[in-house]
């Protein structure tokens, strides 16, 4: 088994995390041995990639070859064709999840949507938000930006975000249940700004993201790169968990949650 | 020489080395290799405008990709064989394969398997993330948008490459200390 920072371990090593993660790492890696392991076998493998094999350089005659083909092409047919500027620009511009939608989207939406696996009424739209939920909630596991407001009550978490979003969701502890409350963030989903509740269970985090539905609302259960993806529907409020839990655990807390409203 | 063919070998041809070695991972054979690139050079000139100023390593690196993939579906000389994808639970021994592959005949299995072979044999996916990241020294960033995935793939294949070197590797390194007397 696995610690569940190794995730963390790896992007310290590979020197993206920002410096209060990376401050918060070390001081893991002090008391976990697991991790300071994987740390060392990470730079020994780093060290034997970039060392023990062979350098590969261009031969000559493929440069030579390429100057051929530019002169050829620069002779020949003078006008540059259009292409679409790189990379994408969108709203998030050079965020994975822009690029990610601008690279699916010439496919076939429903084709995209069975290939990955999707129980969801409204596949058409869901495609780029599951991107956005788990590259949100992967962000927030990766940076120190995993809550805004730190609180175990759900007295301060709930007025916290009547400052912060547009949306009210349902907050409490469950932490007789094992779902332990530990803060709330404001990410921006949908174009809006979405209200995350955090919770632990045992060493996983789920997020509960929520936000103003539209009048599609969506329900069922979608898995992407090992994560659990719930989604429901209270009101005139769109919910989604997401977590690398097991589908048991995701789901009772789902309950808890829809058991309150 | 125009302004054009001068910005472009200004800016991209100093990268060549690079894509090179990109496209030896990808392609079957240093050949093979020298087409992919030279194409790759061929339509990142075609397409020299659409550039804007950001990581022309990553962008041209795309192309080199986009290629190798075209001419892949192209020759459709290869059996179409679903690509493992990540689960929960993370099995990294699957990920080489105990089978040698067809160039590796002649080699004996308890041969000393060499790193490169190793990595050789891992799934294209997660090679390529393992490729940029070790040799290339791209960031996540990069890497997501070169391989067209998310950044939370990135990371998931990256580990899953890593693990299942080290358990390759580093076993036969253990092994081989283990036999020296």
């Amino acid at each position: 088994m696995q610690c569940p920072e190794s995730l963390r371990v790896q992007g310290y090593f590979d020197a993206e995390l920002d410096a209060l993660s990376a401050a918060d790492i070390e001081r893991h890696m002090e008391s976990c041995a697991d991790c300071r392991a994987l740390y060392q076998e990470l730079q020994q493998l780093r060290t034997a990639m970039r060392e023990e094999l062979p350098p590969v350089h261009a031969p000559p005659e493929l440069r030579a070859r390429i100057a051929r083909a530019l002169d050829q092409e620069s002779l020949g047919h003078g006008a540059a064709e259009t292409a679409p500027p790189w990379p994408p620009r969108r709203s998030r511009n050079w965020r994975t999840g822009s690029f990610w939608m601008g690279a699916i989207s010439g496919l076939g939406t429903a084709a995209v949507a069975a290939a990955l696996g999707f129980v969801l009424l409204t596949p058409l739209r869901t495609a780029p938000l599951v991107d956005e939920l788990l590259n949100a909630h992967v962000d927030s596991l990766l940076s120190t930006h995993l809550v805004d407001v730190v609180s175990t009550d759900r007295h301060t978490v709930k007025p916290w975000f009547a400052g912060q979003t547009d949306v009210s969701p349902v907050v409490a502890d469950f932490e007789p249940q094992g779902y332990k409350l530990v803060g709330g963030r404001v990410d921006y989903l949908e174009h809006q700004r979405a209200a995350v509740v955090v919770y632990r269970h045992g060493a996983h985090v789920i997020n509960v993201f929520s936000w103003s539905a539209t009048p599609r609302s969506i329900a069922g259960k979608v898995t992407r790169n090992g994560y659990h993806l719930m989604f429901w529907r209270i009101g005139d409020l769109q919910y989604c968990a997401v977590s690398d839990t097991g589908w048991d655990e995701l789901a009772s807390l789902t309950q808890l949650l829809q058991g309150l409203q | 020489m125009d302004d054009r063919r001068r910005r472009f070998e200004a800016q991209v041809l100093p990268h060549l080395d690079a894509a090179y070695r990109f496209a030896r991972w990808l392609a079957r054979s240093p050949d093979d290799a020298q087409d992919l690139v030279q194409e790759a050079m061929l339509r990142a000139y075609r397409g020299f405008d659409a550039l804007r100023g950001s990581d022309v390593k990553a962008w041209l690196f795309t192309i080199v990709r986009n290629c190798h993939w075209t001419a892949l579906k192209q020759q459709r000389r290869r059996a179409q064989v679903p690509l493992p994808e990540e689960h929960d639970t993370l099995d990294a021994q699957a990920l080489i394969s105990p089978a040698l592959g067809p160039h590796e005949e002649s080699i004996r299995r308890d041969e000393a398997l060499t790193l490169q072979r190793l990595i050789e044999r891992l799934p294209e996916e997660y090679r390529e993330v393992l490729i940029l990241r070790e040799l290339e020294d791209m960031d996540y960033r990069s890497i997501a948008a070169v391989t067209q995935v998310p950044l939370g793939t990135v990371m998931s294949r990256l580990a899953r490459a890593r693990l299942a070197l080290k358990k390759h590797w580093l076993g036969q390194l253990e092994a081989e200390s283990r036999a020296v007397p």
